[in-house]
């Protein structure tokens, strides 16, 4: 009875290590806090009202990222105790033990990569994409809302383990069998990874869906595939590949944990299970999932440099056929991860090759950025320190990379630290200096004021140099033939200075992102002398810039007609005739809640799985099929604004 | 360390990190330059603006060529050498290889002579400047992964599967070995010591364990295969028969497959 009613949960999973219980205080005075604010403000209707059950992809953009923020807070937390760790334990264990410090790098990859990374590319898709392809909507709104609440029941789930459980799997973020499988790990760490993943992926792959549907279908009338800004085409390359790659992470990750709950033997060691199978599958998912984490980036560092270059991308069809052939080309390199699984030498050759394919088409891509500021009258704003930074760690991450791509070599810097560093250069340099870069290029079209330059670009600074200081050492550390993942080695290796080194860079990265922090804050406090009248800031070519900033709730009062690339730029130079602005009635999604209870129920089936609860689990799935039967009855999900309406709201914004 | 090779196979991989290093730098340091060319035109006021040029056909052409080229020629490289230092390849030499069998069990490494009849805990000898095959599996254990990188790049030891490896020691020396993959608690210390002698050292150091009071029988080996972590080294004067054979085999039941058999075979 007890074992139905509480499945494998008892009163030992609640917090009793020093961690778990400085999370838990932690978290409770968080929320806390925040209920106290919350509730003194009298903001408790605002909040439900205008944020959490918004259908805007402004607002929705703005929750990604405030969501992403904490989430990295807590992955660079995990980042801090690892190179601790691993300073202080030459010949001795440190301060963790084995296993805390494998759960600890196996949540820090996860959280940095489905959450952090992950969630900011949807933000800043959300916030620009419909703005850029003349649109006031995505396709689905409501689906929007509800992909954003899965990810944040999957980043819930992911961290709850603090308060029950106390575990966390201890496997490296893919969760690799058959370390992964019962006999290893009995615990529940396990399943809130594969639960987290399952949630946050579901979330992943909706968005997915809406991006691609949006971009196909609600351009601004004019705007044909090949006028599209190039942030929109990376963006759709990147989407394309979730839908084609996501759904490859859900059925591994499920059948990983039929494996585990009902004892199938898919990937076991015994019984015919079959472990290569799972790195297979995995990595079939995990290696598009590195260029659904870079390729907005490209994108988004492609507007940045024209802009601010004031001239056009230097070769747009190269750029375009360019993101193309990474898409095409990231799913035929998998096998790359394990060529030392010994797979022979003409299948590691083909997957080398088809690696060092992908090469050409990015060094394509750095020429032509090179090449636009060649031509450009170039202007050096602080997204162009972001994107110089991240040309130089580009080049570095993309020699390391064809290096690991030669399986000979891999032999010698596989899960060596040579690895860890590379791809923390490409998920670091590239994809996170992109987002630094597009928030800080986008901030003002949101918000309606800049950021404060003079501290963008010391917290660049600050990166940039915090990058090279911690992970040239671990590119040396391969070489010298450390493995990745050691919770503690002999002092005789002479490691430990490398590592010490490294964690000085963690130190000066700190001080980056706390000058970001700063930065936000002062940046809010002197809104005021860095507001943004124009609503073209950076004299910008896209769309988006067209607009006010911030724009209207409803994007645009009336639908640009679009005649070329870069649409703004040429209209701004020809001086052509403003189109007569002739309104119309426009139809927009109503708030709901719908998204935030179905993520509730998705969170509650999450959880009840991972501990067994049967009972709990069925609840929560009739949870989640009630709550979309009843949205399937309501028929007022949107509502008109009429010409008058919005005429009045222009007229009254003009005036100011 | 893999700068410092002391193995034939270590050294080529060496070499060719160096021939891939110099194909990249070909590509890398004219862009470099190309970029901060570009960042001090910026700064000068005589520089031409052209906000519409772009690359043109022949322009673009090149864009995607230069690229192109330096990726093919390291094709060839690559595909040349990923079959010259298989590690499945036998090495060239006019020895026999010495055989070895290696097992991963948690979180030590079982070494078997089978010809000499003789096994080893986390300690392997061979002579040197003759070629040593690895027959590598595992015991239950997680997914491991057999490193000594002064001798070698790694291959992974998976349970109820055998891989190969191939090499070779230039002369007299010790060098690290461990695990590279994670597998659990006892990762780290998941170490072993290899040693390479002359080939008449190796004979001593055979006869030597042949005295060895330990024997590996097949109940040994079961209190053998229970996790330990820093597990002391051992030598076992003798082998339970076919050892290495029963240990891949036993995962192969109750799906005994013809196929696996043919594999250990070759």
């Amino acid at each position: 009875m007890e074992n139905f009613l509480f499945g494998k949960l008892s009163l030992k999973a609640l917090p009793h290590h020093w961690y778990t219980i400085g999370a838990t205080v932690t978290i409770a005075i968080m929320a806390l806090a925040i209920a106290i604010i919350l509730t003194k403000t009298k903001r408790w209707r605002w909040l439900w009202k205008e944020w959490l059950t918004s259908t805007d992809p402004k607002k929705i953009g703005t929750m990604y990222m405030i969501f992403a923020s904490v989430m990295f807070f807590r992955g660079i937390l995990d980042a801090g105790m690892l190179w601790l760790q691993q300073s202080i334990a030459a010949d001795s264990q440190g301060y963790l033990t084995a296993t805390h410090f494998q759960e600890i790098f196996t949540s820090h990859g996860d959280i940095m990569v489905f959450f952090v990374t992950m969630g900011f590319f949807f933000g800043l898709m959300n916030w620009i994409i419909p703005l850029q392809i003349g649109a006031r909507d995505l396709a689905f709104p409501f689906l929007n809302s509800l992909g954003f609440w899965l990810t944040v029941a999957g980043g819930g789930l992911i961290n709850l383990f603090f308060i029950i459980g106390g575990h966390f799997a201890n496997t490296g973020w893919l969760a690799i069998v058959p370390l992964s499988e019962l006999e290893f790990n009995p615990d529940a760490g396990v399943d809130y990874l594969i639960w987290s993943l399952q949630l946050s992926g579901l979330g992943s792959l909706l968005a997915g869906i809406n991006f691609i549907v949006t971009i196909i279908k609600k351009r601004a009338p004019g705007m044909t595939l090949m006028k599209m800004p190039l942030f929109v085409w990376t963006s759709l390359c990147a989407m394309v590949l979730i839908i084609s790659a996501f759904p490859v992470l859900t059925a591994t990750t499920f059948l990983l944990w039929l494996d585990r709950f009902l004892d199938f033997r898919i990937f076991t060691t015994g019984f015919g299970g079959n472990q290569m199978m799972y790195f297979n599958l995995i990595w079939m998912w995990g290696h598009p999932e590195v260029y659904i984490l870079v390729l907005p980036s490209f994108g988004m560092f492609s507007e940045i440099v024209a802009t601010f270059s004031q001239r056009k991308v230097f070769g747009y069809t190269s750029m375009v056929c360019a993101a193309i052939a990474i898409t095409l080309l990231s799913f035929m390199v998998w096998l790359h991860h394990f060529y030392t699984m010994g797979s022979g030498a003409d299948v590691n050759s083909f997957f080398a090759i088809m690696t060092l394919l992908i090469a050409i088409p990015s060094g394509v891509q750095v020429f032509n950025w090179i090449l636009t500021m060649y031509h450009g009258k170039v202007i050096f704003a602080s997204p162009m320190y972001w994107f110089v930074g991240f040309l130089s760690i580009f080049m570095v991450g993309g020699m390391a990379g064809v290096l690991l791509a030669t399986p000979p070599i891999d032999f010698q810097v596989h899960n060596s630290l040579f690895l860890v560093a590379h791809f923390h250069t490409m998920i670091v340099g590239v994809a996170l200096f992109g987002i630094f870069a597009g928030v800080t290029y986008w901030f003002p079209k949101i918000w309606g004021f800049t950021l404060d330059e003079r501290l963008d670009k010391r917290a660049f600074w600050f990166w940039l140099i915090g990058f090279y200081v911690s992970f040239i050492p671990l590119y040396l550390l391969g070489f010298l033939g450390a493995p990745r993942r050691l919770d503690h080695y002999a002092a005789s290796t002479g490691w430990q200075p490398f590592y010490i080194f490294a964690s000085v860079g963690f130190v000066i990265i700190l001080c980056g992102i706390a000058t970001q922090v700063f930065l936000i804050i002062v940046s809010i406090k002197k809104r005021k002398r860095n507001l943004d009248t124009t609503g073209d800031p950076w004299n910008g070519r896209t769309l988006e810039w067209s607009t006010a900033s911030p724009p209207s709730f409803y994007n645009y009062a009336v639908i640009p007609s679009v005649t070329s690339r870069d649409e703004f730029w040429h209209m701004k130079n020809s001086r052509r005739k403003p189109q007569k602005k002739h309104y119309e009635d426009i139809v927009l999604p109503k708030n709901t809640g719908m998204g935030i209870y179905i993520s509730a129920f998705a969170f509650v089936v999450g959880f009840s799985l991972v501990w067994h609860i049967l009972w709990l689990a069925a609840l929560g799935s009739i949870g989640v099929i009630a709550c979309v039967i009843i949205l399937s009855f309501d028929e007022e999900m949107e509502y008109e604004l009429t010409a008058a309406q919005i005429e009045r709201m222009e007229t009254s914004k003009a005036r100011g | 360390m893999l700068t410092h090779p002391k193995g034939i196979v270590a050294r080529s991989e060496l070499e060719l990190i160096a021939a891939i290093l110099f194909h990249l730098l070909i590509i890398i340091v004219p862009t470099f330059v190309l970029l901060f060319v570009t960042l001090g035109r910026t700064q000068s006021k005589h520089s031409k603006y052209d906000p519409e040029t772009s690359h043109g056909v022949l322009g673009g052409w090149m864009l995607w060529t230069i690229p192109a080229v330096v990726v093919v020629s390291m094709s060839f490289i690559t595909w040349h050498a990923t079959h010259k230092l298989d590690p499945y390849r036998p090495l060239q030499s006019e020895m026999k290889p010495l055989a070895i069998q290696v097992v991963a069990l948690d979180w030590k490494w079982l070494f078997i002579y089978p010809e000499q009849g003789i096994a080893a805990v986390n300690f392997v000898q061979f002579p040197a400047g003759r070629p040593i095959h690895f027959l590598l599996s595992a015991d239950g254990s997680p997914m491991n992964s057999f490193w000594i990188p002064q001798l070698s790049g790694q291959i992974y030891s998976m349970t109820g599967m055998t891989t190969s490896l191939h090499l070779m020691a230039d002369g007299p020396g010790k060098y690290t070995g461990r695990a590279a993959e994670i597998n659990g608690e006892g990762y780290a210390d998941m170490t072993f010591v290899a040693q390479s002698t002359s080939p008449s050292d190796f004979e001593d150091w055979v006869a030597a364990v042949k005295q060895s009071p330990l024997q590996l029988t097949e109940t040994v080996y079961k209190e053998l295969v229970k996790p330990s972590i820093n597990h002391p080294t051992l030598f076992y004067s003798s082998v339970e028969n076919d050892l290495f054979n029963k240990i891949v085999m036993k995962y192969m039941h109750p799906m005994a497959t013809l196929w696996k058999i043919s594999c250990l075979e070759n």
